[in-house]
């Protein structure tokens, strides 16, 4: 197993750049192997619900209507886009464009937002109006509301890392050379992105 | 000219699919070559990203999930 170390008497400024060229490539494969873990808690829950879903006499169940494709369908393309902003809030970072890296990272937080904004509004629509609970709907109920929240709650988590991060970014943490957590952060959010078209598709579309 | 909330909610999503694919298309594009395990997993997600607009839009068309109203 690879370990860094730091020379001692080593704690300034060159010493912390060596420390970081050192452990990089580990916190990457750390990060990897943590965006993994969560694809396998996201994948069982699917293929819980999937088989669930195929064990039953049609789907929806009786009694509960389609989901809304058209709302989804916005709501999916905003935070499809927030996707493609945030790459090129990183790519900005990284030709060292902090006034585009801002706008871009900044709308990539607006648009995360919007779409928990329509998750709520969807979650109110479902709960208030069409009596689709998580506890009282049965499989489809109890299914749709721990996938589409486990995602919610990554997704509020990402827009608080997105924060965090930018509030760093603007306070010099990161440099043109030195942003794994940008990085990171542009890998989490992608992460969500594509975790949201798996469950688009089995949820809205299929 | 009136335009119901689902028909404008579907508008923007073709709009805003296609948008999003030709940009995310263009970022994959441009980082093909680029080295390291970092950009072969955002090349990845720039793909699955173009995948999920091109069903956002097909969802927005009406093509995926135009299922029949329930009497």
């Amino acid at each position: 197993m690879a370990v860094a170390t730091l020379p001692h008497g080593a704690a300034d400024h060159g010493g912390a750049d060596q420390l970081y060229i050192e452990t990089r490539s580990l916190r990457l494969q750390g990060f990897l192997l943590f965006l993994i873990s969560d694809c396998v808690l996201f994948s069982s829950f699917i293929f819980a619900y999937l088989y669930m879903r195929n064990s039953g006499q049609g789907w929806p169940p009786p009694g509960i209507q389609h989901l809304d494709v058209a709302f989804a369908s916005l709501n999916s393309v905003v935070l499809f886009g927030s996707g493609a902003t945030m790459h090129y809030a990183l790519e900005n970072w990284k030709h060292n464009h902090f006034n585009r890296y801002a706008f871009f990272m900044l709308l990539t937080i607006v648009l995360g937002a919007g779409f928990l904004s329509g998750q709520a509004y969807e979650y109110h629509h479902l709960i208030f109006d069409e009596k689709v609970t998580w506890a009282g709907s049965g499989i489809f109920g109890a299914s749709f509301f721990t996938l589409t929240g486990m995602h919610g709650f990554h997704v509020s988590v990402g827009v608080l890392y997105l924060i965090i991060l930018f509030l760093q970014s603007v306070h010099g943490v990161y440099t043109k050379d030195k942003f794994f957590g940008l990085t990171a952060g542009t890998l989490y959010w992608h992460f969500v992105d594509v975790i949201w078209v798996v469950l688009f598709s089995i949820f809205y579309l299929i | 000219m009136h335009i119901d909330p689902p028909t404008f909610e579907r508008t923007i999503a073709i709009i805003g699919g296609i948008v999003v694919g030709v940009v995310s298309a263009k970022a994959l594009k441009d980082d093909w070559t680029t080295p390291g395990i970092e950009n072969h997993v955002f090349k990845i997600m720039l793909g699955l990203l173009c995948l999920g607009a091109v069903i956002a839009i097909f969802a927005g068309a009406g093509v995926l999930g135009n299922f029949p109203k329930a009497a």
